[in-house]
């Protein structure tokens, strides 16, 4: 069996996270990688549609795995241990969090490159870049979370883009150029339906006046799952420095609204 | 004339149009040549030049992808600072579909294929397909 050696380190979130992991994790990631890869190509080579899971399969799952599907990336390891986590700088920067707390975060960057090789405004484009930060803090709802984690710092367009793409990810708009994800089969069973404050969240973002910026960032998002682009912060430098209101104190120690979520950020292995 | 004269004729004429679907329209130095369409429930979804985007996406019900392959060279006519704009399909009424996949950097490989997925409804006959100016008639591959 051909081992795509790029793709499967992508999967473990790429070369750093690989590297910080113990021969062990290694070898369970390798099979458990291998295992699936198989069982898609047996399943192609036979000409059968992938099949997905149910509702009901994925809640039947809860109970063979030791943590929740929702706790942030920082939280746990689903493949060996956590590791230990380089301190956050006195006066810590985006920049510093994208480094030290965020990364890879290969995801992001595909997704803001994206917007910006695409001409799209640099509202969308900080919002590309910050729509799914807040995972390594907590996953459900995370379009909420992450606007209310950056809403102090970014303009208003952007906190709106992340607060609602996590409302119009569920729903196609071909005009707009965004079709649903078999991925969200595999997350959310084939069967699901988005709950009722879903449902009435996405009928007021289908009249509002804003609803391209949210959609622009699912648009991104579809087509961020490369494993073999290269990407980096540094194209991002300058919307960061002209949209991105950082605090002298540093990001946790201003005392703005999400000033918690930045310190819990920094410190996740603090106990209490 | 006698009908199998005529049949040979039609027959002359098809194959003509065929070939001419297929020859390059040239847009900014960038020769496009429509290669095939195909239909699909579920799509890769990947930009063009094409990389290696993971995720694929569905139709839904009552719809389906008609998936429009083209060929495209670059030639020394063409900036590679030109933003090329999605393709847009129109069908057989004139109605006219989006696709998900955009064209970024066009210039960046020498020559390449690339699939552009537009949802339509099931059965729907495609026209031609147009980036910006350049109109492209693919009918004649959509079998």
């Amino acid at each position: 069996m051909d081992l795509n050696r790029r793709a499967f380190i992508a999967t473990l979130g790429g070369t750093a996270a690989v590297a910080m992991m113990d021969s062990e994790a290694k070898a369970d990631a390798l099979e458990h990688y291998m295992e699936e890869q198989l069982d898609e190509q047996v399943a192609a080579a036979q000409g059968q549609p992938e099949k997905f899971p149910t509702v009901a399969d994925i809640e039947a799952q809860i109970e063979t795995r030791n943590y929740r599907r929702g706790v942030g990336s920082l939280f746990v390891s689903t493949r060996g241990n956590v590791k230990k986590l380089e301190p956050m700088p006195k006066n810590p920067t985006l920049q510093d969090f994208f480094r030290l707390r965020f990364a890879p975060a290969n995801h992001v960057l595909q997704s803001a490159t994206r917007a910006m090789k695409t001409g799209m405004t640099e509202e969308v484009i900080l919002a590309c870049l910050l729509h799914d930060c807040v995972l390594n803090l907590i996953k459900p709802d995370h379009g909420w979370w992450g606007a209310q984690l950056f809403e102090p710092y970014i303009p208003e367009k952007s906190t709106f883009a992340i607060r609602y793409h996590q409302t119009l990810r569920f729903y196609p708009d071909a005009e707009a150029g965004y079709e649903y994800p078999d991925l969200y089969y595999r997350f959310f069973g084939e069967d699901y339906k988005p709950p009722q404050h879903i449902e009435a969240t996405y009928k007021m973002l289908r009249n509002h006046k804003w609803y391209m910026e949210p959609r622009l960032v699912t648009v991104n998002d579809l087509y961020a799952f490369d494993p073999n682009a290269k990407v980096s912060l540094d194209p991002f430098e300058d919307i960061i420095g002209r949209h991105f209101k950082t605090p002298k104190e540093g990001l946790g120690n201003d005392n703005s609204p999400s000033a918690h979520m930045w310190r819990t950020l920094a410190n996740p292995d603090a106990p209490l | 004339m006698r009908l199998s004269s005529i049949t040979a004729v039609l027959s002359v004429c098809m194959a003509a149009t065929a070939v001419m679907q297929t020859k390059p329209t040239n847009y900014k130095g960038l020769e496009i040549t429509p290669l095939g369409i195909e239909r699909a429930k579920n799509v890769a979804l990947g930009d063009c030049p094409p990389g290696a985007n993971t995720v694929r996406g569905n139709a839904l019900d009552g719809t389906e992808f008609a998936v429009v392959t083209l060929g495209f060279k670059v030639t020394p006519a063409f900036d590679a600072k030109t933003i090329v704009k999605k393709p847009v399909l129109t069908d057989a009424s004139g109605k006219t579909f989006q696709t998900s996949a955009s064209i970024i950097d066009a210039g960046s490989v020498p020559e390449y294929k690339c699939t552009f997925p537009f949802r339509v409804p099931t059965g729907t006959k495609i026209a031609s397909v147009s980036i910006d100016t350049a109109t492209i008639n693919v009918a004649a591959l959509d079998k």
